[in-house]
């Protein structure tokens, strides 16, 4: 039977609950790990191409910390002796260890708070008990169920990076600005002194609706805007702009550096920083081609990703390396695998969080300073966030005018996202031996 | 075919086209040798026909435009195109051009923008104690060619270039040549509109209020799901008066403008005799407390409060009121270039009383 009890000064509450709020970008459920020196929350997505982890380091993030891992039954739960394990939902964590408290019940804010395990072998109900100490003699407590499992991790070799770069997230975030709010997939390279972050959609287009298709952004900056940059030119890796902007949105919190490393398209990419006795990590599946020599044209982007599926080369290379780096790492361990679609079935997902614009006049007053421009936006328009991409008028009734080329067009961006699916899409009965290369447990 | 400019104000650029997309999804932007024109015509509501000097938004020395025609006809997600420009509001340099991947036409934006870095060390001391945790590259990044960055700490202009690609349709001289402003008989009052921000804070309250008192007035009888949204009644006369008011069952509000300027038509474009006849200087002789000298109209309140977004420009608008038929807006952007030449003319029909 574990024990875990650790408590936390209120800035530590804050901090656990932008790393929970963070989280909740990936899944809905955390994975929730103590071991004797630190404490790691972790949720991998669904499809698999997105791990997103916050260590919280014993000595320096808690206030008191203590782990132990007693004899009798459990070992039967966890895979390894001397850590503890089990899954919880965000949202219950996240209402738990709420954030700041608003001025008003300053008072009653919260002083302390005091986390403790129940795992009660005897009974059915396994808890996690929260105490939040707060002003006025308040305690606020909380039981929260929770399941165990086995936590999996995404691993990343950080000894094998070949490419790295660290910059300061807010210049990210900057970036992100310029982003369309249904752009899905970020593209990233460098040429020229320049790194380069590129927008794209893998929407199959309708020839009929090309007003449709989303806008295509790319934002270059300066390498000297990154504390270092240490990466190949020309080198395109591909993540899913959600998150991107997840990683970036916390690591603009914690106000650090943010450091990527990665080898090359189609391997996983990681996202970095420690602060505070926190470490964060993000690793992401990338796509892309294994050689970005010919694709000066950033916009030209997404038809080269998805050539690049249809061609066996790049994939062999991928094989091969990794039965070479195979004999290093860790055997992966039995658990079941769900087909790696590729992005698939994240590309129906539509960016939940795009920057839709508060509503405009949020006061009662009839004469409000004509200063903000938002105050002329139409109230109540609940078509708003879609108003962007979602384009029915057509001003002639002519769709022919320049039908050829749009028909052209559109076997381009749709086989492609057929074939992928075929490649992609690995039958459950294959052998673990030939998943290498294409997820991120490898 | 050719367009290329660079934009001079990109923010009037960026608000025109924010409110011109609050009426429609698409917009057909005509460019001429002087001018500019935008159009919308929704399935159903208000159309818009925007005129403006190529000097007003696009640096006239750099603006070309090669056609057969001697004009571009483009039809433009103006959604998508307000988004883009969004990222050139701040910026120094802005250049638009029409271009072309694949087979697809592109309007592209080209935005340099730039900033200050803060600067963490201001004199520049390199900093020689790295505290920070990452970890070292490992050796095999030497072989990568790409530099590393002098690490000088000071605050320096950072640079950063934006491109934005919207995706556009070129339409054909004859898919548009069908299209051309509505033509409505001489308005009865002409009259200059107080504050657009008072005007919509005041409506938008109205059919707020209105909308309520109908939900609870109707959520006992029947569903209120496809309750269509309120009207609201405007009138003028050619005495300076306007007049916005809504009813429902349950109450009628209605605010008043008074002082306000009623325009009158340049004279020196109507014959002697024209003048007099003009519907509006006959309301101008009856008085303000007779009825007929009301004009009146009943517009969509949620139609009107989108239209108004365009006071974001801080516009003049005269509203010419067609007793019973239409309203339409002329707004007249402000700024160095002439007036009259930049227009906004809004066309509304009125609705017929319930």
């Amino acid at each position: 039977m574990a024990s875990l009890s650790f408590s936390l000064a209120p800035k530590a509450i804050y901090q656990l609950h932008d790393a929970l709020t963070c989280l909740a970008k990936f899944d809905d459920n955390v994975a929730f790990e103590a071991e004797i020196d630190l404490l790691r929350l972790s949720v991998l997505n669904l499809t698999k191409t997105a791990y997103s982890a916050f260590v919280f380091e014993a000595d320096s993030f808690f206030e008191t910390y203590s782990f132990s891992r007693g004899r009798g039954g459990s070992s039967s739960r966890a895979a390894r002796p001397d850590k503890f394990s089990c899954q919880m939902l965000i949202k219950a964590l996240l209402s738990a260890f709420k954030g700041k408290s608003s001025g008003r019940d300053k008072d009653t804010s919260v002083e302390r708070c005091e986390v403790e395990l129940q795992e009660n072998l005897d009974e059915s109900e396994c808890r996690l008990v929260i105490r939040l100490i707060c002003g006025l003699g308040v305690i606020k407590l909380y039981k929260l169920m929770y399941e165990p499992v086995h936590v999996q991790h995404a691993i990343f070799d950080r000894s094998k990076i070949t490419n790295e770069w660290s910059i300061e997230p807010k210049y990210l975030k900057e970036i992100t600005d310029h982003f369309g709010p249904s752009a899905e997939q970020l593209d990233i390279y460098s040429e020229h002194g320049k790194a380069v972050f590129t927008s794209f959609t893998m929407k199959s287009s309708d020839g009929k609706e090309i007003l449709r298709q989303p806008i295509h952004t790319s934002v270059a900056i300066d390498k000297r805007d990154f504390d270092y940059y240490l990466a190949e030119d020309h080198l395109h890796v591909a993540i899913h702009m959600k998150d991107f902007k997840a990683a970036i949105a916390h690591a603009e919190t914690a106000n650090t550096m943010i450091t990527a490393r990665f080898t090359r398209p189609c391997r996983p990419l990681q996202f970095a920083y420690d602060f505070e006795g926190i470490r964060s990590e993000f690793t992401l599946m990338t796509r892309g081609e294994s050689s970005g020599d010919d694709a000066p044209d950033s916009s030209r982007a997404a038809p080269v990703q998805l050539s690049a599926r249809q061609t066996p080369a790049p994939v062999q290379i991928s094989q091969r390396s990794t039965t070479s780096e195979m004999k290093q790492m860790p055997p992966p361990r039995s658990r079941s695998i769900r087909p790696l679609t590729g992005t698939s079935t994240r590309a129906s997902q539509s960016n939940t969080e795009t920057q839709r614009p508060p509503p405009s006049i949020e006061s009662d007053s009839l004469f409000v300073p004509a200063d903000d421009d938002r105050q002329w936006d139409v109230p109540n328009e609940e078509d708003e966030g879609q108003a962007e991409d979602e384009l029915g008028w057509d001003a002639t009734g002519d769709q022919t005018s320049i039908g050829p080329g749009l028909r052209d067009i559109e076997p381009k961006m749709a086989q492609p996202t057929a074939e992928e699916e075929d490649e992609m899409g690995i039958p459950p009965t294959q052998r673990m031996s030939q998943l290498h290369g294409l997820g991120l447990f490898d | 075919m050719r367009f290329r400019t660079q934009l001079s104000n990109a923010s009037v650029f960026s608000k025109l086209t924010a409110s011109l997309s609050s009426l429609g999804k698409v917009c057909w932007m005509r460019l001429e040798q002087g001018f500019i024109r935008f159009t919308i015509i929704p399935d159903q509501g208000t159309q818009v026909w925007a005129q403006l000097p190529v000097d007003s938004i696009f640096e006239e020395d750099s603006y070309i435009l090669e056609s057969n025609t001697g004009v571009i006809n483009l039809e433009v997600p103006i959604g998508s195109l307000h988004r883009a420009l969004r990222s050139a509001v701040a910026a120094k340099f802005t250049n638009l051009r029409l271009t072309k991947k694949g087979n697809v036409p592109l309007l592209a934006l080209t935005i340099r923008a730039t900033s200050w870095t803060t600067g963490n060390n201001a004199l520049g001391i390199p900093d020689t104690s790295n505290s920070t945790s990452t970890t070292d590259p490992s050796p095999t990044t030497a072989v990568s060619t790409s530099t590393t960055t002098d690490r000088s700490t000071g605050p320096r202009e950072r640079e950063t270039v934006i491109t934005q690609e919207i995706p556009v349709k070129v339409l054909h001289e004859s898919a548009v040549e069908g299209l051309h402003q509505p033509r409505c008989r001489d308005p009865d009052v002409n009259i200059l509109l107080p504050s657009l921000l008072q005007l919509k804070n005041i409506s938008e309250r109205f059919t707020k209020l209105a909308t309520e008192s109908k939900s609870t007035t109707t959520t006992s009888t029947t569903t209120t799901s496809s309750s269509p949204s309120p009207k609201l009644e405007l009138s003028a006369t050619m005495h300076g008066s306007l007049r916005m008011s809504i009813g429902t069952d349950a109450f009628r509000i209605s605010s008043t403008w008074t002082d306000l300027l009623n325009p009158s038509l340049d004279p020196g474009q109507l014959a002697q005799g024209e003048l007099e006849q003009l519907p509006s200087e006959r309301m101008r002789g009856i008085p303000e407390d007779e009825e007929a000298a009301w004009a009146r109209v009943r517009i969509d309140g949620k139609d009107w409060s989108r239209i108004l977004s365009v006071g974001r420009l801080n516009p003049r608008v005269v509203a010419s009121f067609i007793h019973e038929t239409a309203l339409v807006l002329y707004v007249f952007l402000p700024g160095s270039w002439n007036e009259e030449d930049s227009c906004l003319t809004y066309y509304l029909n009125s609705y017929a009383v319930e």
